[in-house]
């Protein structure tokens, strides 16, 4: 047994010291509107910011060395840090702030790389976990594997679940296929919500290995054991954004190659969660609350300055608490310092933070209310999340799911609709970076003399789509529904699938023409991205096409973008407009109607030749893959593109006999429906265009 | 053994390797941070960290220490530890007697000077310094408990009785000290035993515990001399290796103090007894270990499920790994020939009828003889109590705190549920609140015999031992410090 190495001493003998990698950004917009302007580790969970139960958990494993991977917000979590425990000479590790302006996980790991911060072995975490298990043994087991083979380059920590948990991630089911002999993960598999859930394994995986478990009942926490090769791994793979999808799936395939391993360690006691989505922490708090998370709860005042007390029934209370002698706080309730509580009010199942004022007769259940808010007499508010300084009127009634952002002040006798995201703030799509900026006060939402507005979600509409079906089936499950489970949507890893499909994808595809370096590939993707979201705000707005199309000639201009770049960031931004259109409760021949008609000028811009048409089509198939009714927005797109003459019969005929656009099972399924238009234009095209009325009655 | 190089878990083993390395403050943060993970928990291993924390405090480099200023500085230490825990006594408990011994030390330094200086006056008595004199802490214990946790209140809010009490109990005599392990400070003063002396001393505590505002004590007037006397002390006398010899004895203490109760084993337990025991102390091994060599008796073992269960099921089969705290191994039970004979918690009302003894080992014991002990006992207790089955607990003194149970529900720590339902069941976790109690509340009147390392004693004694352990001035850590204020 070796001695500890300590911080400030030198290393004892030769021993490296543990280090650990948080990665504080979540890359994603699961939180929104919070996260517009607070980082999510930064956001309180039972009164406690994130950061601090990994951190906490992190100096409870004997971790010394901590480097905070952030992208978004990183001044916040600089200075949240900075004036936390952490950075102070008593802190159990030392902390450093890595910067990075890109935009992914793959981006973070790849600059750690190159920095060459990591010494030998580490944690890799993300800055929302929340965990108490032993971990010991998981390290224990990773160095025994390593002295084995230097091929297994990381382990993944997973907690047993059962069937069905709140805690578990629910429509994102993570399928592990595990030689349980040696912990091997073997296969890795998301299966997509509302697909069969079915398993591709690949043949080798069932011949080499004699016993396989398949496993879907873990919560992937998010805490992994990294090499030093694992992370070389990342560098070599530039497109790799997620550990998961790709990483892990990356790394399985190429086994045959290089022959390197990824191993599990299932852990069946101790907590450990992600609060990943609003579902999830909904599920975290009430764990935290009911102590699973032990000794993680509120009653242990982590933090210096928490005085929290448990009483009967799991209702924690901070000093200074101001209850009034007719109002009730039943079970599973937390209330932070100085808050008050006027008469008859009642309190159950929520977490209510410091100096917050809660009117008379008010009645809050499973709700979130963050520090400073203000409710008013006889407001009633169901599963909800208030933000900090927020205000709700009086006589108000905020409905389930509804998510009030910092300091939105909803005046009096308002209803807050279901699943509303009421804000004050929206992001403004730059070239460079996102800015945030106060958006337009809509009394419509908020009433008369409030302040905020109703957040669409401009970014992942699509998401939000999915994310609306998912919660339906969710409810269907949940009978009691007490969960915040509408606008639960699915993870980060998901959603770049989204964003992240077609870039790689048509990355493929164009590297078929073209011998791109790594180099130019990735500046592409990046150019797509800004280019498609640009295109995709423009047509959002419902601005002028010319206007639209003398921005995206600048963003050429700039990036030096190929035509067939053009092409596929038009093509992605319609079909998300679309798909927008179709979720705001079009119809997808409305839909296509409404996106496509007023900007004819911007496709016919980037689409001149049969060729160029085929691509075109091409990408919108690509990215119709993915998009609900994607196939019958394709039918709709190529009959109005052909329509309208911004695609000809040879385009579609190159198209439909292009090899690429049948490379898959998905894209031969999206595609059938859209046969007879092909046909009868590929038919026809030189009879110009009669019988398209009646095609379209056919439909 | 952990063959791990890096990363290992921080534990009391490498809080206490850490000590000599790290900082004294970064040492203070990181017990606390232990604490409040539960890192180091239960009253042994707190006592042991703590009793190494402050002798790192006292032996701070570079820091001359005057009596008060050590008190302050590990009055302030004690609150911090205390508020990372509270519930963990042994902390608390230490804490104070450090202070205690602190105090001690200051008295004996100032009290030969007191002496030349203002002999035949009507100054305090060292005697009484030495060992505040029992009978006025009697007084304020025993009518109110509560006292305890509120010492300067109860003093300044009736500054008449306190005089009067004491006067009708000076007459009393004092009892020697009756402690064997505090009696290395004890007796180094010369006895100051004159009547004169006696009747004086209320005042004569008043140096060093707050003077009551209203009383007019002689020697609030002569208190600048005092002052001054003080502040040449540290340069005379050496306060700070006192101290760290007073604390290293404490420790020693620590270390012998399952065997100096196991000493008195053969006095409890006779042949072919039937005892019952609970979790997995290595107190109540050391001493039924004792007792096995010499006679044989049956062992009834609660297995103290969900908490314990592992270690008692460990202990039974295995006695002590010596992976712990201490490099101590012992064998177990049964391979001296005693049949061990392991149950629920749940069949101790069965079985009870036929024990002959309940041996209990707490988690604290509380100043009015009430104890905490791991969840479960209490439920023993009552069972033992309808069967009339004598209740023996043994207890350090270490666990012996001064805090009055006002709140028992707040002294009870609740743990991790998923002990009780797996994590995994879902549908209990969603649906059911389930909830894990560590600790049980044993009232006074359960228990029969305390056996401590000074000996055995009833319930209704444990006052006495507290009030030799522990200064009044120190009961309640929170109280403002207004004694040393205005000496320091």
């Amino acid at each position: 047994m070796a001695p500890k190495a300590r911080k400030t001493g030198e290393p004892l003998e030769a021993e490296e010291t543990l280090q650990a990698v948080i990665i504080a950004d979540s890359y994603e917009d699961r939180f929104l509107p919070f996260t517009l302007e607070r980082p999510r580790c930064l956001l309180t969970l039972a009164n406690m910011p994130l950061i601090e139960y990994t951190c906490e958990w992190l100096a409870s494993v004997g971790v010394e060395e901590v480097f905070v991977c952030s992208g978004n917000h990183t001044d916040q979590v600089e200075t949240y840090l900075n004036n936390s425990r952490w950075t102070k000479d008593t802190s159990p590790f030392s902390v450093e702030v890595v910067r990075s302006t890109e935009p992914s996980v793959g981006d973070a790991m790849r600059d750690l790389d190159q920095k060459g911060l990591m010494k030998g072995d580490f944690i890799c975490i993300y800055g929302d976990v929340i965990a108490n298990i032993p971990f010991d043994a998981a390290l224990k087991a990773h160095r025994a594997r390593r002295e084995k083979s230097k091929n297994a380059i990381m382990t993944m920590v997973l907690r047993e679940a059962g069937d069905y948990h709140r805690t578990k991630d629910q429509h994102h089911r993570r399928c592990f296929v595990i030689d349980p002999e040696t912990d091997r993960c073997i296969h890795y598999e998301q299966v997509r919500p509302r697909t069969s859930p079915r398993l591709n394994i690949p043949e080798e995986v069932l011949k080499d290995h004699v016993e396989i478990d398949m496993r879907e009942d873990l919560i992937d926490c998010g805490i992994d054991i990294y090499t030093l090769d694992a992370l070389a791994q990342w560098s070599d793979s530039f497109d790799w954004k997620l550990p998961r999808q790709d990483f892990v799936h990356g790394v399985l395939q190429d086994f045959e190659t290089f022959g390197r391993t990824i191993h599990t360690h299932i852990i069946s006691e101790g907590y450990a969660a992600r609060v990943n989505t609003l579902r999830a922490f909904d599920a975290a708090t009430q764990d935290v609350v009911s102590r699973w998370a032990f000794p993680y709860c509120p009653d242990t005042n982590i933090l210096g300055d928490q005085s929290y007390q448990l009483q009967k029934g799991n209702v924690y209370k901070e000093d200074g608490v101001v209850l009034a002698r007719s109002s009730t706080v039943s079970h599973g309730s937390v209330l932070g310092k100085a808050t008050s509580i006027g008469e008859g009010s009642v309190i159950t199942n929520s977490v209510i933070g410091r100096r917050c004022v809660i009117g008379r007769r008010v009645e809050i259940e499973n709700a979130y209310i963050w520090d400073d808010a203000r409710v008013g007499d006889d407001t009633v508010i169901e599963t909800a999340v208030i933000a900090n300084e927020a205000s709700v009127g009086k006589k108000c009634h905020v409905k389930r799911g509804a998510l009030v952002s910092y300091g939105v002040r909803i005046a009096n006798g308002v209803t807050v609709e279901e699943n509303t995201r009421i804000t004050r703030f929206k992001r403004k799509r730059g070239y460079d970076n996102d800015e945030v900026c106060q958006g337009v006060t809509d009394s419509k939402v908020v009433g008369e003399g409030g302040e905020g507005f109703r957040l669409e979600l401009d970014e992942d509409e699509e998401d939000m789509h999915e994310a609306m079906l998912a919660g339906t089936q969710e409810m269907n499950i949940t009978t009691d529904g007490d969960d915040i489970s509408d606008f639960e949507s699915g993870d980060e890893e998901d959603e770049y699938a989204h964003s992240r499909e077609p870039t790689s994808r048509s990355g493929s595809f164009t590297s078929i023409a073209s011998d791109e370096s790594g180099e130019t590939k990735r500046d592409h993707a990046k150019f797509h991205r800004e280019a498609s979201d640009s295109i995709f705000d423009g047509l959002q707005r419902e601005q002028d096409p010319d206007h639209i199309q003398l921005e995206l000639q600048a963003q050429r201009l700039t990036e030096n973008a190929e035509d067939n770049q053009i092409r596929r960031a038009v093509a992605v931004a319609f079909s998300r407009r679309i798909a927008n259109l179709i979720e705001g409760g079009r119809t997808a021949k409305e839909a296509v109607a409404t996106a496509i008609l007023p900007n004819q000028r911007l496709i016919k811009a980037c689409v001149k030749e049969a060729s160029e048409q085929a691509e075109f089509l091409l990408f919108l198939q690509t990215d119709s893959v993915h998009r609900a009714q994607g196939s019958k927005v394709l039918l709709h797109v190529a009959f109005v593109l052909a329509g309208e003459d911004m695609v000809d019969g040879d385009g579609l005929e190159m198209w439909w006999e292009d090899p690429r656009s049948v490379a898959t099972e998905e894209l031969k399924k999206v595609r059938a429906e859209t046969k007879p238009v092909v046909d009868q234009m590929a038919g026809e095209s030189e009879d110009d265009d009669e019988d398209e009325e009646e095609d379209d009655d056919d439909e | 053994m952990p063959s791990s190089v890096v990363g290992q878990t921080p534990s009391l083993t490498t809080f206490l390797k850490s000590l000599k390395q790290n900082d004294i403050e970064n040492s203070i943060e990181l017990f606390i941070s232990l604490l409040k993970r539960r890192q180091i928990k239960n009253s042994r291993p707190c006592a042991i960290a703590t009793t190494h924390l402050l002798l790192r405090v006292v032996a701070e480099p570079k820091r001359k220490w005057d009596a008060q200023k050590l008190i302050a500085r590990v009055r302030h230490v004690g609150r911090r530890l205390i508020a990372a825990q509270p519930r963990e006594m042994a902390v608390g408990n230490i804490v104070r007697r450090v202070l205690g011994v602190i105090r001690e030390v200051a008295e004996r330094d100032e009290d030969p000077l007191t002496d030349s200086e203002i002999s035949g006056s009507a100054s305090p008595i060292t005697g009484e310094f030495q060992r505040p004199a029992l009978p006025t802490r009697f007084s304020e214990f025993s009518p109110l408990h509560g006292a305890a946790a509120m010492p300067h209140n109860m003093h300044s809010g009736r500054p008449g009785t306190a005089d009067s009490m004491a006067m009708e109990f000076g007459g009393t005599p004092q009892r020697p000290a009756l402690l064997s392990t505090n009696a290395s400070y004890a007796g180094q003063g010369p006895p100051g035993t004159s009547l004169f002396s006696i009747l004086q001393h209320p005042q004569g505590r008043s140096p060093m515990a707050t003077p009551p505002p209203g009383t007019q004590s002689p020697v609030t007037g002569p208190s600048p001399s005092r002052r001054a006397i003080a502040g040449e002390i540290p340069e005379k006398l050496d306060i700070k290796a006192e101290v760290i010899d007073g604390i290293k004895e404490l420790q020693d203490e620590l270390d012998v103090v399952d065997n100096q109760i196991a000493e008195s084993a053969l006095d409890h337990i006779h042949s072919n007894e039937i005892i019952l025991t609970h979790t997995s102390s290595q107190t109540v091994q050391k001493f039924l270990l004792t007792d096995a060599r010499k006679r044989k008796f049956t062992l009834f073992h609660a297995e103290a499920y969900p908490n314990n269960h592992e270690a008692t099921h460990a202990t039974i089969l295995n006695g002590a790994q010596g992976e712990d705290d201490s490099d101590e191994r012992w064998k177990p039970l049964t391979s001296l020939g005693i049949t061990v004979i392991l149950i629920p918690d749940t069949a101790v009302f069965a079985l009870m009828s036929r024990i002959n003894k309940v041996i209990l080992a707490p988690h604290a014991v509380l100043a009015n003889g009430s104890l905490i002990a791991a969840a479960g006992a209490s439920t023993i207790a009552l069972a033992a109590k309808t069967h009339h089955v004598p209740v023996v607990v043994l207890s350090g003194v270490y666990k012996l705190s001064p805090v009055y149970p006002f709140d028992t529900d707040e002294l009870i720590e609740y743990g991790d549920p998923s002990k009780v339902v797996p994590f995994e069941e879902a549908e209990f976790t969603d649906k059911v609140d389930i909830v894990n109690p560590l600790y049980d509340w044993v009232d006074c009147d359960l228990v029969d015999l305390y056996i401590t390392n000074l000996g055995g004693h009833a319930p209704s004694y444990l006052y006495r031992i507290v009030a030799d352990h522990y200064r009044m001035e120190d009961i309640d850590l929170n109280a403002k410090q207004d004694a040393v204020v205005k000496k320091g």
